[in-house]
């Protein structure tokens, strides 16, 4: 078998004349997370969805466990595990009758079934609440229940559409406590966001802007490609001022401080050397030294901050 | 397969049970929709305003309206000597009925040949020309029979010598009370499958749960069978209620056997659910699902002469009932239920059935699958 969870190549969805996914070319390793990011309308889904055979791709192929998705949708669907973007497991069901109807859509049946169901309930921690409404639960517990859904078979490889979209920042760190978690067991973890704190988890980011994967890349490797270069933040000094620094690359209002990225060999990158410069003009300012972030790689890629 | 079918199946008994809207649509509506029009149509008929127009005028004649007159049924409001004038006084609204008795009645009678006696009745109140047309056509056969035991002729005649040809104005929908009931419960089973079957897909659809569904390795025979199997079933247990109601509160006799009536239902639901997977496959919405379930309901009805005798469409009409399956349930619950018939008899309407519910079934079946894939 293959080394990689996925590989496409080529991958093309047309609807009509729109291009959603234009040619793209990618391979996700065994057991890595996966991060898939890009602004409203970039292509994720339509991805995701040829990936898991809700979509017939309009050129490319690709494969996913090993096994082609043109050819063999169904054992495809044997092997990977789905949560779409919008919540859709039965509002009306309890969690339990969820999970019970799932699994048997899978085919499991009799003890394997129920062994499945009960270890679903205690990983999204619904043993208490199994036979509410799902429709009644709070978001992060809604979510955690549609990713034990779609980990109830076991799957190899598991695909996860905007999972943490609309949860609050403590479900969020519990969800991808979870899915790091499953991705530690050998599982292949492909997953879109729009929150660039999390595509930090990943072990690889791909960055898709209007149907093109512009690049892939380690969060690291992509801040060293693209937001190259020294951090600081700066409070208490005019953008003007900072504009004429020697080896700036750039500056950005940055909250009620600016951000401004060096030349790495620049000596105003230093945040003392920087202070100094700016107290020379008369200006007391407090510098500090910054990280780059995705967001800065996102602006250089994009242009604009869309995420 | 029978794993997925099952979890597919019980998935929707639940959805249905916690729903109080679905539930009614499936029990509560049929059964009321099925009393209301039952009693609708069960009012008493007395003193109906008939217009006589005699063109014969013998004893035979006399005779004849005489004794239809003598009942509490009808009372007679004039009597001219012109068929034209007597449809005029009906189209006027002064009489429900025109009795036109033609010349050479007795002539015919004597001769021992059959001869029409036409009605002309006003349809604008159904229930009152339903009553009307019922009575004549069992007077008829009466005085038939009994004016053949008087004059000694009965073996000559191979009909019944006097035979009532109504023809109603206005409004042809007309039935009685117990051709009625049989229709209602084929209409409501209509409803309740096409609806429910239609809907529900195209609320997994809506939802997007349809897509979490695609994504297992459920096939789509298996999804869809299991989304059928527990309608049917309760398409059959209302069916069952129909005719237990029809025969308790309104009398329907049930004269034959009543498994003809399960098979003809379980036929009949084949066409009905298939029809309802095919609404639901082509539908993106609810909203577009229940349109597309009510176009089809409508036709359905009107050609299924549960309303309007199929006789009295346009001839070139008629054949094409032949394709409603509605139309043919409808004849397998009045023929059973009514005159009895047996499995032989109704081999025709349960053929067609079969073969309607066998086509339509696997078209929706692939149909969906293209849909689905
Ligand atoms: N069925 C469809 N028919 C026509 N256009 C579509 C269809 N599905 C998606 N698109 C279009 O394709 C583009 C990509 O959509 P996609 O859902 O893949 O974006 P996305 O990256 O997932 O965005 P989001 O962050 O909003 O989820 C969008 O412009 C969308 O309008
Ligand atoms: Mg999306």
């Amino acid at each position: 078998m293959s080394a990689y969870a996925v590989e496409v190549e080529g991958l093309t969805r047309r609807f009509g004349a729109f291009i959603a996914v234009n040619d793209v070319h990618f391979q996700v390793k065994q057991g890595e997370i996966f991060g898939y990011l890009g602004a409203n309308g970039a292509g994720k889904s339509t991805t995701i969805k040829m990936l898991c055979g809700l979509l017939t791709p309009s050129e490319g192929r690709a494969t996913v466990a090993g096994r082609d998705i043109a050819r063999d949708p169904r054992g495809i669907k044997r092997v990977i595990g789905y949560m779409s973007q919008k919540f859709s497991l039965y509002m009306d069901l309890s969690p339990r009758e969820n999970l019970e109807f799932f699994a048997g859509a899978q085919g499991l049946r009799g003890r394997a079934r129920k062994i499945a169901v009960e270890a679903a309930l205690n990983r999204a921690d619904l043993r208490d609440r199994s036979g509410q409404r799902a429709g009644d639960l709070p978001g992060g517990l809604r979510q955690r229940l549609a990713l034990a859904s779609a980990r109830l078979h076991a799957p190899s490889v598991l695909f996860l559409d905007e999972p943490t979209a609309g949860v609050a920042p403590d479900a969020r760190r519990e969800f991808w406590r979870e899915i790091r978690a499953v991705a530690a067991q050998g599982t292949t973890v492909f997953v879109t966001t729009h929150h660039l704190d999390e595509a930090e988890y990943c072990a690889r980011v791909g960055l898709m802007v209007d149907g093109r994967l512009k690049a892939l890349d380690t969060p690291a490797g992509l801040k060293a490609t693209h937001a190259p270069g020294r951090f600081l933040t700066i409070e208490g000094a005019p953008k003007a001022a900072m504009r004429a620094a020697p080896g700036l690359m750039a500056v950005e209002p940055f909250g009620l401080r600016l951000r401004a990225r060096f030349e790495a060999a620049a000596p105003l990158a230093d945040p003392a050397r920087c202070a100094a410069w700016l107290a020379d003009q008369g200006i007391a300012a407090r510098v500090e030294r910054a990280e780059a972030t995705l967001e800065d790689v996102f602006l250089a890629l994009v242009g604009v901050e869309v995420l | 397969m029978t794993t997925e079918i099952l979890a597919v199946a019980l998935k929707e008994i639940r959805q249905t049970r916690r729903d109080p809207r679905t539930l009614a649509v499936l029990v509560v509506a049929p059964l009321m929709q099925l009393i209301l029009l039952g009693f609708a149509v069960n009012l008493d008929v007395t003193h109906v305003p008939v217009v006589l127009a005699d063109a014969d005028q013998t004893a035979e004649s006399r005779a004849f309206a005489e004794a239809l007159l003598a009942g509490e049924t009808f009372e007679a409001v004039a009597a001219l000597p012109d068929p034209e004038a007597a449809a005029a006084e009906v189209i006027a609204g002064r009489a429900a009925i025109a009795l036109i008795i033609p010349p050479g009645f007795a002539a015919a009678l004597r001769a021992g040949r059959a001869v029409d006696v036409q009605a002309l009745a006003d349809g604008s109140d159904a229930q009152r020309a339903v009553v009307a047309q019922n009575t004549l056509t069992a007077f008829a056969a009466r005085w038939s029979l009994a004016y053949s035991a008087a004059t000694g002729q009965a073996p000559r005649f191979t009909q019944a010598p006097v035979e009532i040809r109504p023809r109603v104005l206005y409004n042809p929908t007309l039935n009685s009370r117990v051709f009625f009931v049989p229709g209602v419960a084929a209409t409501l089973l209509l409803v309740v499958t096409l609806v429910v079957t239609a809907m529900g897909l195209a609320r997994e659809k809506e939802d997007g749960t349809l897509e979490q569904i695609l994504v297992t390795p459920i096939s789509s025979e298996a999804l869809m069978l299991g989304k059928v199997l527990p309608y049917g079933l309760i398409g059959l247990f209302d069916l069952a209620l129909a005719v237990t109601l029809g025969a308790a509160i309104f009398g329907v006799p049930l004269r034959g056997a009543l498994p003809i009536v399960g098979l003809g239902g379980a036929l009949y639901m084949l066409t009905t659910l298939g029809l309802g997977l095919f609404v639901a496959s082509a539908a993106r919405t609810q909203q577009q699902a229940f349109m597309g379930a009510f176009f089809l309901i409508l036709p359905m009805t009107l050609l299924s002469g549960f309303m309007s005798p199929i006789s009295n469409m346009p001839a070139w009409l008629q054949p094409l009932t032949l394709l409603d399956p509605m139309r043919h349930m409808v004849e397998i619950l009045r023929g059973v239920l009514l005159k009895g018939a047996s499995l032989a008899d109704l081999a025709p309407q349960l053929l067609w059935l079969a073969g309607m519910g066998l086509t339509v079934f696997t078209a929706a079946a692939v149909a969906l699958r293209k849909r689905l894939a």
